[in-house]
């Protein structure tokens, strides 16, 4: 099939940057559960939620400062706390390179984090960093429509060894534990604002994405170099018939995998940490009990019947039984899940103790 | 505090103790022996290193343990210029070392590693809790005493007139749970230690039988807020509110520069009201002795 030079010089080096950018706002979107989840504790979980914002600004300002070392800005200040980060350059530079140090602090937090834990992962995964280009794609890959296919097969390759990687997650390995703990860690700091004390209208995606596009709008021409530059690489690895530029953004594309991922991970946590809330007592350590004493549970059953799925089916086991310990202790323990008629039953029972 | 410990007029404002993640640089010994006696188990017993462990002299899984527990201290120590946390490493090396050879478990250190040094942490984290709650510290309405020690007791006492500045800190596990430290310098310099710092080099020169040799050196001393956890208000909770009940209370306690031209102006008015008194007393003397005077005159006329 031919393709028309349009598509080549025009449209296809845009392809991986859409893929890239709906991932980026697949991410923006859970962001944004996450933060209301930690809105939601806050009052019973202050420390937590300092801890959380101190991830958060954490990042913030190791990005920041990473981007005036990228820019040879220097660094005169650099102070953090709980609640506030502030990074200052030796020398303030102006133009460009005041553009690339913003452009750091604002999207760095997205991603660099996730760069941890793809290093963590390079050497814990057998099998998914591999840059695949689909053989009945040969003559269409510098198309709109083989760039964006080719970008999407590395994507698949990297997401079913990551996947395989979690579902078979050996909890009671030091390495693969510790990963773990590191991901849900990260995913709780992986915003780039702060849950404040009182709840902050402006403090939400839409500022987070005024506040990107206040600095792509603001110099317009920084924007236009920067696609320049994105172009001419793809002209490059066209003509010297590389896959190098997929390559690049297909890296983008695993650091918005980890990312969602580790948001989905430390939603649940967070999403059982509400939860928990709602039962009285000391109950609510239970579900938190539950986790590891089902897994060393099913994993010491599964020792003595050796199963082809012993991991994955202890990781099943550990998110199954929790998830029926808290659904059962809500029930009991609490108002909710009682129906209409359990409620009557109750106040029945309890207007008879009173009478006896 | 008992009654009887109180002082004429006195009242306890707040008594505190150290918040339970305050004495985090002990227990962050003990967490590294936890961590580290599972990592261990795990990799002489279920790795696949294993077979490096099982098939090859005893010895070999004990030098592993310890040479990662001696690197451990090291490098602890020269982070915090504490030698004792090696030390203290070491102790736990040679005592499991020891243990293993006169009980004759040789064979069985896949088992018994992992399980001494996870008992050891757990004994370190209960004498750090048990060194935590032997801290006291009470604010009163005079004074701050402070108390500590499991074995040997230690207290003091610092009266807010004598307190001439505060430092306070607050680590980052501070901020997060709010606890913080509190020293309160005392006229004496008491609650200031020093860092001090030392670098030095040598040169040789020449060959055979000359030989030029130099020494040089340089070191300096920085004065710095510290004290022993039972000589100032550490990990306090919440620090916030702490801070300004101290500050309050040396502000209330210690006369302010216009309290003093108060003073100094009191103390002029008083002085004038004396002189004047005794202007007075004089005048009324003179005029005491004028009319003895005149009735003495009079007298001698009649």
């Amino acid at each position: 099939m031919e393709a028309s030079p349009i598509d080549v010089v025009i449209f296809a080096p845009l392809a991986p940057i859409l893929g890239v950018l709906l991932f980026w706002f697949i991410q923006l979107v859970i962001i944004e559960s996450e933060k209301y989840l930690l809105s939601k504790i806050r009052l019973k979980h202050e420390p937590f939620c300092r801890f959380t914002n101190f991830l958060g600004i954490l990042f913030q300002t190791v990005c920041h400062a990473l981007g005036f070392t990228v820019t040879k800005s220097g660094i005169s200040d650099f102070y953090i706390s709980v609640d506030y980060g502030r990074v200052a350059p030796k020398k303030e530079k102006k133009g460009i390179f005041e553009w690339i140090s913003n452009a750091f602090l604002f999207i760095g937090p997205f991603f660099i984090p996730a760069l941890l834990l793809l290093i963590c992962l390079y050497f814990l995964m057998s099998s998914g960093f591999e840059i695949v280009t689909p053989s009945q794609l040969v003559e269409l890959k510098y198309t709109f429509g083989g760039q964006i296919t080719t970008f999407g097969a590395s994507l698949h390759t990297f997401a079913n060894g990551f996947f395989s990687f979690l579902i078979n997650i050996d909890l009671l390995h030091p390495a693969h534990f510790g990963f773990l703990l590191l991901m849900i860690f990260l995913g709780m700091g992986m915003r780039p604002s702060y849950i404040g004390k009182e709840k902050q209208e402006k403090v939400d995606m839409f500022y987070d994405l005024k506040n990107i596009g206040t600095l792509i709008l603001h110099k317009p021409l920084y924007l236009i170099l920067l696609f320049a530059m994105a172009y001419i690489f793809f002209y490059i690895s066209f003509w010297l018939q590389q896959i190098w530029y997929v390559a690049l953004f297909a890296i983008l594309g695993w650091l918005s995998i980890i990312s969602i991922v580790s948001l989905v991970l430390a939603n649940m946590i967070l999403l059982l940490i509400k939860t928990t809330d709602e039962i009285p007592g000391k109950w609510k350590v239970f579900p938190y009990a539950t986790m590891p004493i089902s897994y060393v549970i099913a994993r010491v059953l599964f020792f003595y019947i050796p199963t082809d799925f012993t991991k994955a089916v202890s990781v099943l086991i550990l998110i199954l039984s929790t998830i029926a310990v808290t659904y059962f202790l809500l029930k009991r323990k609490s108002n909710r899940f009682k129906t209409e008629r359990d409620i009557k039953m109750l106040k029945k029972k309890s207007k008879g103790e009173k009478d006896e | 505090m008992n009654e009887d410990e109180l002082l004429k007029g006195e009242k306890v404002e707040k008594i505190l103790s150290p918040h339970p993640l305050s004495f985090m640089k002990y227990q962050s010994l003990s967490l590294f022996l936890i961590i580290w006696g599972i990592v261990a188990g795990w990799l002489i017993n279920f790795s696949e290193w294993s077979n490096l462990f099982s098939d090859n002299e005893w010895w070999y899984p004990l030098l592993v343990w310890g040479l990662v527990l001696l690197l451990a201290g090291v490098i602890a120590s020269l982070l915090t210029v504490r030698w004792s946390i090696f030390f203290l490493y070491l102790g736990v090396f040679a005592g499991g070392t020891a243990l293993m050879l006169s009980a004759g478990w040789l064979d069985a250190s896949g088992l018994f590693i992992p399980f001494y040094t996870v008992s050891i942490s757990i004994i370190g984290f209960l004498f750090v809790e048990a060194y935590r709650r032997s801290h006291k510290y009470i604010i009163s309405n005079q004074r701050i005493t402070f108390k500590g020690g499991i074995v040997t007791k230690r207290e003091r006492t610092l009266r807010y007139d004598k307190i001439t500045d505060i430092n306070a800190k607050q680590s980052i596990i501070g901020q997060i749970f709010g606890f913080g430290t509190i020293t309160p310098i005392s006229q004496s310099g008491f609650g200031l230690g020093s860092d001090k710092s030392f670098a030095g080099g040598g040169v040789q020169l020449g060959e055979k039988k000359l030989k030029l040799f130099g020494l040089f050196g340089g070191g300096k001393e920085v004065q710095t807020p510290r004290a022993r956890s039972y000589y100032e208000l550490h990990g306090v909770y919440p620090y916030k509110e702490i801070k300004k009940l101290v500050e309050e209370m040396v502000q209330g306690n210690v006369i302010t520069p216009y309290q003093q031209e108060q003073v100094a102006f009191q103390k002029e008015q008083v002085d004038i009201q004396k002189q004047m008194r005794d202007l007075l007393k004089m005048q009324s003397e003179s005029k005491m002795d004028q009319e003895e005077q005149e009735e003495g005159s009079e007298e001698q006329e009649s």
